[in-house]
């Protein structure tokens, strides 16, 4: 299959990026470096190519009850304006993908999926019972993140009205003549704004973007150690098939008030209780847990490294994993099988000081 | 990039000659690839070890890597400043970022590694 390019290609080609091929797109896995781009997110503002991900507008009460049943979340009864972060359900509350819903209006319900099994899932919503409309291809979206980032929008020519925006919350805003939509949201930990736009306009506000002297292009590497420091699961690496949200520790996105598919099984794997599930683990050293690495306790395997990498802000390794029940309380030690390295059991976030949810106006 | 005056590994080691002992990093290309560095495991000093043999680890943001030994000999010295400034590697990988001094290597071994012109035809080839 040939690998595609974003229409932000060319934008991050010239700004020095270094490409991999990531579930068939050409992204860019870094700029000046990985540890440099995280540091400058923390700190100042980043810009992230994120157009490979799935967008999806769904239109009607009925379609977004119907898509809702698909989830653990209740998206018919959320307010307008409200983000909020689900799972993609089979008949056996195994995880399809993860993804962000947010109501638009009372008719409309924007969805936010990823680029792995984008084919799986637009053909899941694009059924008869949802007739979810599949945009990706109409849309560039660009994630600005950092305590810095509201600023440099503002900076950027974006209306100031987008200080309004609270936590996990977005909206339709102009830019010129263009409607565009703006959430607060990320993957970094960081305040931070994911704008989705029309291609053109996309490479124009990059271009705007990366002039301001706070901002600096970062690539995958970036945000795959911005997003483990803060726990966020990656799909398709950390949630895997054979997972329920509540083996992937999702119990506050679980609305078991709703009805969605499976319920009933998973409510059985609630009162079993004895399921593996996935928790943040971290080194007491710089060195770094690694993906697929087995873990044991007291010699016995008790479960896997799903991520795992150096966590640049937190100064020692860190990273996910899926452990056995016994294993998995936050202050558990447990060994790297052949490797003379041990990692502690932890609550995520692992990086407390994020700015996400700071307050801006 | 590639000075002179050192010898290649097929896995990217340089060795070097200095004040009679050997002198062993990573190339310019393998820093290049592994990206910033956050860890390097260096071997004990007094070892023997063998060609090939892995005695060291550099680990990165994305991978960690095995450093071998790119001849036969006895482990000297190490840098022990790496484990503080381990982006040395990075920022100086044939300079202030070498991993450790062998002596009482094999020197046919060292004659048959890859001179620069060598490794440069090599890092082409891959």
């Amino acid at each position: 299959m040939e690998v595609k390019k974003t229409p932000l290609f060319e934008c991050c080609e010239k700004a020095g990026g270094r490409f991999v091929d990531f579930h068939g797109w050409y992204l860019p896995v870094q700029f000046e470096g990985i540890i440099a781009e995280h540091i400058h997110v923390r700190s100042h503002a980043g810009i992230f190519d994120c157009s490979h991900m799935g967008e999806f507008i769904i239109d009607g009460k009925d379609q977004i009850a119907n898509f809702s049943y698909l989830t653990c979340s209740d998206f018919l009864h959320l307010p307008i304006g409200r983000c909020r972060y689900t799972v993609l359900l089979n008949n056996d509350t195994f995880i399809i993908d993860d993804c962000v819903g947010m109501k638009l209006d009372e008719e409309n319900l924007f969805v936010v999926t990823n680029a792995g099994p984008l084919e799986q899932v637009s053909s899941l919503l694009c059924n008869s019972s949802i007739r979810a409309k599949n945009i990706s291809n109409q849309i560039v979206k660009i994630d600005v993140q950092g305590p810095m980032s509201l600023d440099v929008l503002i900076q950027s020519g974006f209306s100031p009205q987008i200080s309004e925006l609270k936590y996990w919350t977005g909206g339709k805003y102009k830019w010129k003549e263009e409607e565009i939509i703006i959430t607060r949201a990320g993957y970094t930990g960081e305040l931070g704004y994911e704008l989705y736009l029309p291609p053109d306009l996309g490479v124009e506000i990059w271009d705007i973007l990366i002039s301001n002297e706070n901002v600096k292009p970062c690539g995958l590497g970036a945000r795959d150690t911005l997003r483990t420091e803060m726990g966020y699961p990656l799909s398709g690496q950390d949630l895997l098939p054979d997972m329920t949200p509540l083996m992937a520790s999702m119990d506050r996105f679980i609305e078991w008030e709703h009805d969605f598919i499976g319920k009933d099984k998973l409510l059985q794997q609630k009162e079993m209780g004895n399921y593996p599930r996935l928790m943040g683990i971290k080194t007491y050293t710089r060195q770094a847990p690694r993906h697929n690495q087995k873990l044991t306790l007291q010699d016995c395997e008790v479960g896997v490294v799903t991520s795992g990498t150096f966590g640049p802000s937190v100064g020692t390794g860190v990273g996910l994993a899926l452990l056995d029940k016994q294993a998995s309380k936050p202050g558990t030690i447990l060994q790297i099988v052949g490797r003379p390295l041990q990692v502690e059991v932890s609550n995520v976030p692992i990086y407390l000081n994020g700015t996400a949810r700071k307050k801006v106006s | 990039m590639y000075p002179e005056d050192v010898r290649y590994t097929e896995n990217h080691e340089w060795i070097g000659e200095e004040d009679g002992l050997y002198l062993i990093g990573i190339s310019e290309y393998a820093q290049e690839q592994l990206g910033d560095v956050t860890y390097v495991e260096l071997p004990e000093v007094g070892k023997h070890v063998r060609q090939k043999e892995p005695v060291a680890l550099v680990e990165s943001v994305k991978a960690a890597e095995d450093i071998y030994a790119p001849v036969t000999g006895v482990i000297v010295e190490v840098n022990e400043s790496l484990e503080g400034e381990p982006e040395l590697l990075n920022l100086d990988p044939y300079g202030r970022g070498w991993c450790f001094k062998m002596d009482d290597i094999d020197t046919g071994q060292y004659r048959r590694l890859m001179n620069r012109e060598a490794y440069e035809k090599y890092l082409k080839s891959l």
